[in-house]
């Protein structure tokens, strides 16, 4: 695994097509592999044209089996926020997924360069004993989890909401991945100058992990925003609803409304498709190299 | 160099919040959750609390209920290999030096990197039988290629497009709620819906990167030298691709596996509570009504750690398996 | 890198203010909220506004979105449960009771009402254990006939008058049930599946032994009961079998629904109750006038006993809650006058205190001149027993039993003397199984045994 990972620092080199054949025969393929992929790729993206075509339409017109709207009704988008405070689901989600990103990111870069870099008795062990956890269905903790925030009564609450999730085994790991490919002569230069594990830490090992530390963030980002089970089962007060358990309201009150529905899941989408595009580099990477989304 | 520090008290501050966090929230729980589920704990104090060893596991085993929907579970894994044959067979398409290929590669990872609550719900609106696309459009199909004419003139029964979501129809015939099958139940029903919007969302998704990513390291050497002997493009792909490609598919197949045993919660939670007659009732949405609905905490943390042995197993066996077979 | 993480935390910290900020106020300045978690009925609404008005130092607030008795349970033990919650039957009141969140308000309420006369008792279960009152009863009912006064009199028929055997109904209903070739266009009778509880005990049959301990299903009082429910769909076919009802609903008119149905005419008589008229107002008023139902309401006919199925709703008030003194004041208010005055307007079934059902706002609502049939309603309490209830076996696993046997009845897949043989043995089982994991109720239960045997 570790010398895969090496090899896919010098990640996307596209094969190189054998050159035999004519000219024309290298340009039809062109031709055919596009049209292919273009055509795999608008029927993999249908739902999504439908779903942002019906959030434009009226009511009535839903059902109608030609996907554009006759007349289009961008205010369908103002009247979700006026029949459930969507506003509010949506700085819920956000502020629960910033903190649940910031805190993961600082103790896991923490705990993965005492895994990588610093040596002590039972590293390796502790680290197996980590590794072991992400075996372990999530189903199985968030039951004594739950009964834990019961017990400190944080049930309905924001800390309840974020605490629990900002500790992640996968986080560790993956960033430790990153970190084992810095070069060691970097650190052992800072230590003979005789900078203290902090210094190395903040001002080595952390920038030179840097795509790890985006992917990581974008990952728990991403994750966290659309966490479902958690606060399903934590939230009962609607002022601390996140977006999904939002959308599932939404949707059993007003479901019989698909427009606006639609509508909803649209704005749902949108923050994470942009978050995407932007960090698709980084991300693509965190996933070969450590394997699997979290 | 070997360093002859000990950093142990400086790990152990840098190690500090993390593993302080992975002791109350994971290693904790886990050891809390073995002891709780010999106990009839059920959170609400109506029932006086006392350990009663394994009679939580004999009456899970018991349970006609557990077994449906472990069936349920495993029926859902149905669409797996279309998954992984699909992530495969996009690997190989993106894998080429054309220019649009990040492009592409974008637009089939979007339904993976979106995938949550908000896609579950565009997904139940178009399997709604009545006002859906899907069903309007075979609808459209039927009326319009007169296939049900055809069919009676064939003699056969006339079709409908399927009820999907609330329908206990199923590719296998299982009768709800019992461990039968019955030729009146085949059809297309909830579960398979279920399958189809899996593979949608899976098929473009980690996997498609993990082949892309092993792909870009088969030695073309090997391939030239296949292609030189003059073997066809099938053939190359098959003696020589596949097996480099051994080590992640066996990745893949495993995570695979470990995710379809104890996923299933979302869709049922969202689009069909459960199912029809609990036909989309996975084990984890049966842990979850236990636990959280019924606040049966002893008796769920059971069934969660037989999900777990059985996981545990399974993973040891493809671990086994998959090192034999794939061995070079 | 620092500078980065920094700046990061500074602008969460902003957030977390502004988070905090914006936390929604629990109640107007100067109010104490108090949180009801009921069903989203509009009655409800208004019953709460009334209050509000009558105590304007608290301001009670519905919350529909936390029902369930698990639920309730956790989230009062956890200290976000609401101040008021409601209870359906006794076997949800014993459990709430037993978790220790319901609380003991027998003293309290002696001063507003004396809980044993003063209230009909068909309500009491809801709210009484062990001679113990935990709350109060929002309203009850007790289901009588609805027949459509049209229908009888273009037939020439009179109107029926109670008390009259199930055989002088048939005789009625037969004459009134329309056949057009091999359909039937209007039928005797409408019936939900879910009063066979009424039919059981009227032939003198009961779903538990008196003290609890067995279900006594199978029974040849209850068999008899449920045969006639089931014949009058498919022997005397004087009310619609499920098939039958499906196809009613594609027939025309603007629902499905037994209430609906019997709005559009498709039935001569329907057995419901009086929160019927919830909807049946809303019908009539977006009618013209020439197209309105005439409605009249009769006792329901009885078999060998004379008796009728109650049913009702209580709330409970939470013994955790910091607010139990002002929650107390709501149990009081559904004691009051007022209170029950607006549950009989509204016709919210019946109000649960005796004396308000004999005022004359009651008798002739002055909103409501055609409904001359209050009395009725009235009347058939003195006769409305409760759903017995077994302490040893869980309300909901046991509905679903009998549900599930019931159905094949309805759907005429299974013989009722072997449907209702399962439903005794799987509750009978199920009993047992409560009882192996509580050796406290294991410890009554034997105590009753010993009694019913003694050696």
């Amino acid at each position: 695994m570790a010398d895969q990972a090496a090899r896919s620092v010098r990640l996307y080199e596209p094969a190189r097509t054998p050159g035999f054949g004519a000219w024309w025969y290298r340009q039809g393929q062109f031709v055919a592999s596009h049209l292919l992929l273009a055509l795999l790729a608008i029927t993999m993206l249908l739902p999504f044209l439908w779903m942002v075509l019906a959030s434009f339409k009226p009511y009535e017109e839903v059902e109608n089996l030609n996907p554009f709207p006759s007349t289009w009704h961008p205010e369908n988008y103002r009247k979700v926020f006026e029949q459930v405070p969507f506003a509010r689901y949506y700085f819920n989600s956000v502020f629960v997924a910033l903190w649940v990103t910031f805190l993961q990111c600082l103790t896991s870069a923490m705990a993965a360069f005492a895994f990588a870099r610093l040596k002590w008795p039972g590293r390796d062990m502790v680290f197996r004993l980590y590794l072991a956890t992400l075996m372990i269905p999530g189903i199985v903790t968030m039951i004594p989890n739950y009964v834990l925030t019961v017990k400190l009564q944080l049930l309905d609450s924001y800390l309840g909401l974020i605490v629990p999730a900002s500790f992640s085994a996968f986080g560790t790991f993956l960033l430790r991945q990153f970190m084992l490919t810095i070069p060691p002569a970097l650190d052992e230069a800072a230590w003979m100058d005789g900078a203290g594990p902090w210094t190395v830490f903040w001002d080595i090992a952390l920038p030179l992990a840097r795509p790890g530390l985006i992917a990581l963030a974008v990952f728990t980002f991403m994750g966290n925003y659309g966490s479902f089970f958690w606060p399903l089962i934590l939230i009962k007060s609607e002022h601390l609803r996140t977006l999904p358990i939002g959308m599932l309201y939404f949707d059993s009150v007003y479901g019989k409304q698909t427009n606006l529905i639609m509508a909803a899941s649209v704005m749902n989408l949108v923050p994470l498709i942009v978050l995407f595009v932007c960090s698709q580099k980084f991300l693509v990477r965190g996933i070969q190299m450590g394997g699997v989304k979290g | 160099m070997k360093w002859q520090r000990n950093d142990t008290l400086a790990a152990a501050g840098f190690l500090l919040p993390n593993i302080l966090g992975f002791l109350v929230f994971t290693a904790g729980p886990l050891a809390f959750s073995l002891a709780v589920s010999i106990t009839n704990w059920n959170v609400q104090h109506t029932v006086p609390f006392q350990c009663t060893g394994t009679e939580n596991y004999t009456e899970l085993l018991h349970d006609k209920q557990f077994w449906i929907f472990f069936i349920n579970t495993v029926y859902l894994m149905l669409g797996m290999p279309i998954c992984i044959a699909g992530s495969l067979f996009l690997a190989v398409l993106l894998n080429q030096r054309l220019r649009g290929m990040v492009a592409y590669r974008t637009l089939f990872y979007l339904p993976s990197f979106t995938s949550g609550v908000a896609l579950m719900i565009l997904w139940k609106a178009l399997y709604n039988p009545d006002f859906g696309p899907i069903n309007a459009l075979l609808d459209w199909c039927l009326q319009t290629f007169r296939i049900n004419e055809l069919l009676r003139a064939l003699g056969c029964h006339p079709v409908a497009p399927p009820q999907w979501l609330s329908a206990t129809n199923n590719l296998l015939g299982l009768v709800p709620q019992e461990l039968q099958i019955s030729g009146s139940k085949f059809g297309l029903g909830a579960r398979e819906a279920l399958i189809i919007m899996g593979v949608w969302i899976a098929i473009g998704g980690n996997n498609m990167l993990l082949y892309l990513a092993a792909l870009t390291n088969v030695p073309q050497e090997l391939v030239e030298a296949a292609q030189i002997d003059g073997a066809g493009r099938w053939k190359v792909f098959r003696h020589v691709t596949w097996p480099q490609l051994a080590p992640t598919t066996f990745f893949i197949v495993v995570m695979s596996f470990i995710g379809s045993l104890q996923g299933g919660f979302d869709q049922a939670r969202v689009m069909t509570n459960g199912g029809p007659s609990g036909t989309t009732t996975t084990l984890a949405y049966y842990i979850y009504t236990k636990a959280f609905e019924e606040f049966q905490i002893g008796y769920a943390s059971a069934v969660a750690w037989v999900l777990f042995s059985v996981i545990f197993v399974v993973t040891l066996i493809n671990w086994k398996y998959g090192q034999k077979e794939l061995s070079y | 890198m620092k500078w980065l993480f920094c700046g990061a935390f500074a602008v969460l910290v902003l957030l977390s203010c502004l988070a905090w900020s914006l936390q929604p106020v629990p109640a107007a300045a100067g109010r104490i909220p108090l949180l009801w978690v009921s069903d989203d009925n509009p009655a409800r609404r208004e019953q709460i506004s009334l209050f509000n008005k009558l105590h304007p130092q608290c301001e009670l607030r519905l919350d529909p979105n936390n029902q369930g008795m698990e639920k309730v349970i956790v989230q009062c033990i956890a200290g976000v449960g609401p101040d008021l919650f409601d209870c359906y039957d006794g076997f949800q009141l014993s459990a709430y009771v037993r978790s220790g969140i319901a609380w003991d308000i027998t003293g309290q309420l002696r001063a507003s009402i004396d809980v044993d006369k003063d209230v009909w008792p068909a309500a009491l279960h809801d709210f009484v254990l062990d001679g113990r009152a935990y709350g109060f009863a929002t309203n009850v009912c007790a289901n009588a006939i609805w027949f459509n006064k049209d229908i009888f009199d273009a037939n020439g028929i009179p109107y029926p008058a109670g008390p009259w055997t199930w055989d002088e109904f048939l005789n009625v209903a037969q004459k009134l049930t329309v056949h057009e070739g091999r359909r039937i266009k209007r039928f005797g009778l409408l019936c939900d599946w879910w009063n066979w509880r009424q039919f059981v005990i009227q032939w003198g049959g009961q779903v538990y032994s008196a003290d609890g301990t067995c279900c006594t299903m199978d029974s040849p009082e209850a068999v008899a009961g449920i045969q006639f429910l089931h014949d009058l769909m498919f022997k005397y076919k004087v009310m619609p079998t499920p098939a039958e009802e499906s196809a009613m609903a594609t027939t025309g008119g603007w629902g499905s629904g037994t209430i609906t149905f019997f709005a559009d005419s498709k039935s001569a008589m329907a057995l419901g109750g009086r929160w019927w008229l919830c909807t049946l107002r809303n019908v009539q008023a977006e009618r013209k006038p020439g197209e309105r139902l005439r409605l009249g309401a009769v006792e329901c006919p009885h078999g060998p006993l004379r008796v009728f199925r109650g049913y009702g709703r209580a709330t409970l008030v939470n013994k955790n809650s910091p607010r139990r003194e002002q929650a107390l004041e709501f149990t009081r208010y559904e004691a009051s006058r007022p209170y029950n005055d607006l549950v009989n307007h509204q016709a919210d079934a019946l109000a649960a205190v005796k004396q308000y059902c004999y005022t004359p706002e009651f008798l002739h609502d002055p909103d409501f001149p055609d409904e001359d049939f209050n009395a009725v309603w009235r009347d058939i309490m003195q006769y409305a027993v409760p759903d017995h209830d077994s302490p040893f076996v869980n309300g909901q696993a046991a509905s679903r039993i009998m549900d599930r046997q019931l159905d094949l009845v309805k759907n005429d897949e299974k013989p009722v003397a072997d449907a209702l043989r399962t439903i005794a043995r799987e509750v009978n089982e199920e009993i047992q199984k409560t009882l192996r994991r509580d050796p406290e109720l294991r410890a009554r239960y034997e105590e009753l045994m010993e009694k019913k045997s003694p050696r």
